[in-house]
């Protein structure tokens, strides 16, 4: 049984995106936040909450769904595959995954895929996110 | 090395474009050492509030970068003392800055109509903004992250009523409760018609070395996260330092009458921490979250079970301008004058300061009631003073009107220049330890207590007593010293954590090369000397720096503070710019060759 990423702790979420940094640091050797592949929203004015949108990889993907190349297909334990040469970057994938977990690459028009490594919880210093173990009937 | 750009506003024309500007940052390194040279090219006589002056906002090669390189330095002619403005503001600013692809935003002119300017990338717009204006600091963010959706992270920079009324106490706020409070940066950008700037992008920096960066930056985050360095900041906080403070008489206290507040425990960090904190708040990549979110629930209806709720952030200097120099002993009263100045967009030291002036003026018979408009000014009395915020902000008289443009003035025309906290323009800080503190703020190129932590210095020789020309010495030499990690920019609370070494292993693993300790050493005492050269050429002189009256009577930390010694170690202080003085040469010396780009 893999590991899934889930959000354990949402309100510990302080907001400095180490998780984000994490991510695309690793898969695309990039200093930003804007190649992850999960999202830590923020609400306006000093409400200052946050939510966190990880990829839950779901069992029967919404997002592998909708698209209509067979790009994304469902990969065993859990989430999505991705072949980008199959991908004709309509971005039905992204208007699919209905919690907004699946990322747009705005640089290579492409959805951005958790590889449910777990580097975004290595670098969360507030245990807001743990890779879970997720039964397969409940994913 | 990486590229770094300069992105040029003109809100006259309404033109923008870019210019690449790595030769500075290979210079000067970044931050506040290119913007200064950039400041110091526009024309000496001009007017804070001149279209043509400059607003410069910088950020280093660190910023996005690293953990806890958060910061964003803004440099202006300061309305308030007339010569340098800098402040320093975190939030996703400098996350977004980066985004958008640009080290540097340069915004100069004046719009003919009330604008904010979005910046995603190179898409420059200027909107018209008439609805947005007289909208407070807290609203406009609200309106604007609604108005304008973006893929990207994004930060907002918007001014509140005050800045609107061009306030030389004004501030910029910037995203989730941080500002560039200090100096009037608020004030410039209403003499701009400038509401706001929204910026974002998604451009990023390549990982040149993947070892070397990863590395380097486990080391880093490990430091901020798993070491002590940084415990204070995401634990209570920097008002952790109330109660202490006040136990040595350093925490000023009636308008700096007394460092001792007997009421220092309901306004402390422990006392906030229990009955208010609701949450921390980080900057954009910093793990500390050392932002502190405190809840005030207020039951607004006398007969119903009718309640409202706000959040606001506090620090010690908040505590320190709203509560202890007030006299205000009660955290609830505190959060709700902060609330109305962070609507309004005051500096909440320097409107804090005023208010503290105003009641000892009154008190001493320089303000009477027919200044107040019939409003008995005391300390300790909070709903007064909710009241005064409330009338400056009406603009009720023109004692009101005046209380917003800061105590020199507000002293100069009034009378109680004794009672009048500021130095060389800018009112004091929250840390009254001694001779050092107020050395600090004096000699400061941006008169605050972060320029050279002279409060640390007072502390420090109560144990181990050194002559003043040694802790003089001492001052400047950290003064220069910060000049590097506010080029960087880092914010001031990891300074521990970015030692000389660690910074030459950081910019080594970006691919910046050809820094050494010296090399460091040259550029910050090159930025260090232009600011000074700023100042001066704006009429700053040391040598008009004094000590407030009053301050000569009190007894600090450390002691009374004798003016003369005060005078004493400005000279000394003094000379020891004066003898960096020729590194400000206007290109400063070639460096040497730099790694390849």
């Amino acid at each position: 049984m893999g590991k899934l990423l889930r959000v354990i702790n949402r309100e510990q979420c302080i907001g400095c995106y180490s998780c984000m940094f994490a991510c695309s640091r690793v898969w695309f050797k990039a200093i930003t936040v804007e190649k992850a592949a999960l999202r830590v929203k923020n609400y306006a004015g000093i409400e200052g909450a946050f939510s966190i949108r990880p990829c839950y990889g779901c069992a029967d993907p919404d997002c592998a769904r909708a698209c209509p190349t067979a790009a994304l297909t469902r990969r065993p334990g859990g989430g999505v595959n991705l072949d980008p040469a199959k991908c004709t970057h309509c971005g039905a994938c992204v208007a699919a995954c209905i919690p907004e977990a699946l990322q747009w690459d705005h640089e290579r028009k492409l959805p951005i895929v958790c590889h449910q490594c777990g580097v975004c919880v290595q670098f969360c210093p507030n245990d807001v996110i743990a890779m879970a173990d997720i039964p397969q009937e409940t994913r | 090395m990486p590229v770094f750009k300069m992105l040029d506003i003109d809100l006259t024309t309404g033109r923008s474009h870019v210019t690449d500007v790595s030769d500075r940052f290979d210079r000067d390194l970044g931050g506040t050492a290119v913007a200064t040279a950039l400041l110091l090219v526009t024309p000496a006589d001009l007017d804070p509030y001149a279209p043509e002056a400059p607003i410069i906002f910088a950020t280093g090669p660190f910023s996005a970068v690293y953990p806890v390189a958060t910061k964003t330095v803004a440099l202006f002619r300061s309305p308030l003392t007339g010569n340098l403005g800098e402040s320093h503001a975190g939030g996703r600013l400098a996350m977004a800055m980066y985004g958008a692809g640009f080290h540097v935003i340069r915004v100069s002119g004046a719009s003919p109509f009330p604008c904010y300017v979005t910046i995603e990338e190179d898409q420059v717009v200027i909107h018209r903004a008439h609805s947005l204006w007289g909208s407070s600091a807290l609203a406009a963010e609200r309106i604007l992250r609604d108005h304008e959706p973006s893929s990207y992270k994004r930060s907002i920079v918007r001014i509140g009523p005050a800045g609107e009324r061009r306030s030389p106490i004004a501030a910029a706020t910037v995203d989730s409760a941080r500002h560039f409070g200090r100096l009037g940066l608020g004030g410039v950008m209403g003499s701009k018609n400038l509401k706001a700037l929204v910026i974002s992008g998604g451009r990023y920096w390549p990982i040149v070395e993947t070892g070397k960066y990863n590395a380097f930056y486990k080391k880093i985050y490990d430091a901020v996260v798993k070491s002590p360095a940084m415990k204070k900041y995401h634990d209570l906080g920097t008002s952790m330092n109330v109660m202490p403070l006040s136990r040595i008489n350093g925490l000023p206290t009636r308008n700096f009458a007394q460092g001792f507040f007997e009421g220092a425990e309901e306004i402390s960090g422990e006392t906030f921490a229990t009955r208010h904190l609701t949450q921390h708040l980080a900057c954009g990549h910093c793990q500390t979250g050392c932002i502190h979110m405190a809840t005030l629930r207020e039951r607004f209806h006398p007969e119903h079970h009718q309640f409202k709720t706000f959040k606001i952030s506090y620090d010690h200097e908040l505590i320190y301008a709203l509560g202890s120099n007030l006299s205000i002993s009660s955290a609830e009263e505190v959060l709700r004058l902060l609330l109305l100045i962070e609507k309004q967009g005051w500096d909440a030291i320097s409107i804090g300061v005023t208010l503290a002036w105003a009641i000892d003026a009154f008190q001493a018979g320089h303000l009477s009631p027919a200044h107040t408009d019939g409003l008995v000014l005391n300390f300790g009395d909070a709903a007064t003073c909710e009241k005064v915020l409330q009338r400056i902000a009406r603009g009720h008289n023109e004692f009101y009107r005046d209380l917003e443009r800061g105590v020199a003035f507000c002293s100069q025309k009034y009378g109680g220049k004794e009672c009048a906290i500021a130095f060389g323009g800018n009112e004091a800080p929250g840390y009254m330890t001694g001779l050092y503190a107020y050395l600090g703020y004096a000699t400061g190129v941006r008169h605050s207590h972060l320029d050279s932590a002279g409060y640390a210095i007072d502390q420090k020789a109560l144990t181990e007593p050194k002559p003043d020309e040694v802790l003089t010495a001492d001052l400047y030499q950290e003064a220069v010293w910060r000049t590097t990690l506010t080029s960087l920019v880092l914010c001031l609370f990891a300074r521990n954590i970015y030692t000389a070494d660690v910074v030459l292993e950081g910019l080594d693993a970006l691919g910046i090369t050809g820094w050494d300790d010296a090399r460091l050493l040259a550029a910050a005492r090159r930025a260090h000397a232009r600011k000074l050269q700023y100042k001066e050429r704006c009429g700053f002189r040391f040598d008009d720096l004094a000590l407030p009256g009053k301050l000569a009577r009190v007894v600090s930390g450390a002691g009374q503070v004798d003016p003369a010694r005060f005078a004493r170690q400005v000279a000394a202080y003094r000379d020891l710019a004066r003898a960096d003085a020729p590194a400000a040469a206007p290109e400063g010396p070639t460096p040497p060759a730099a790694g390849p780009r």
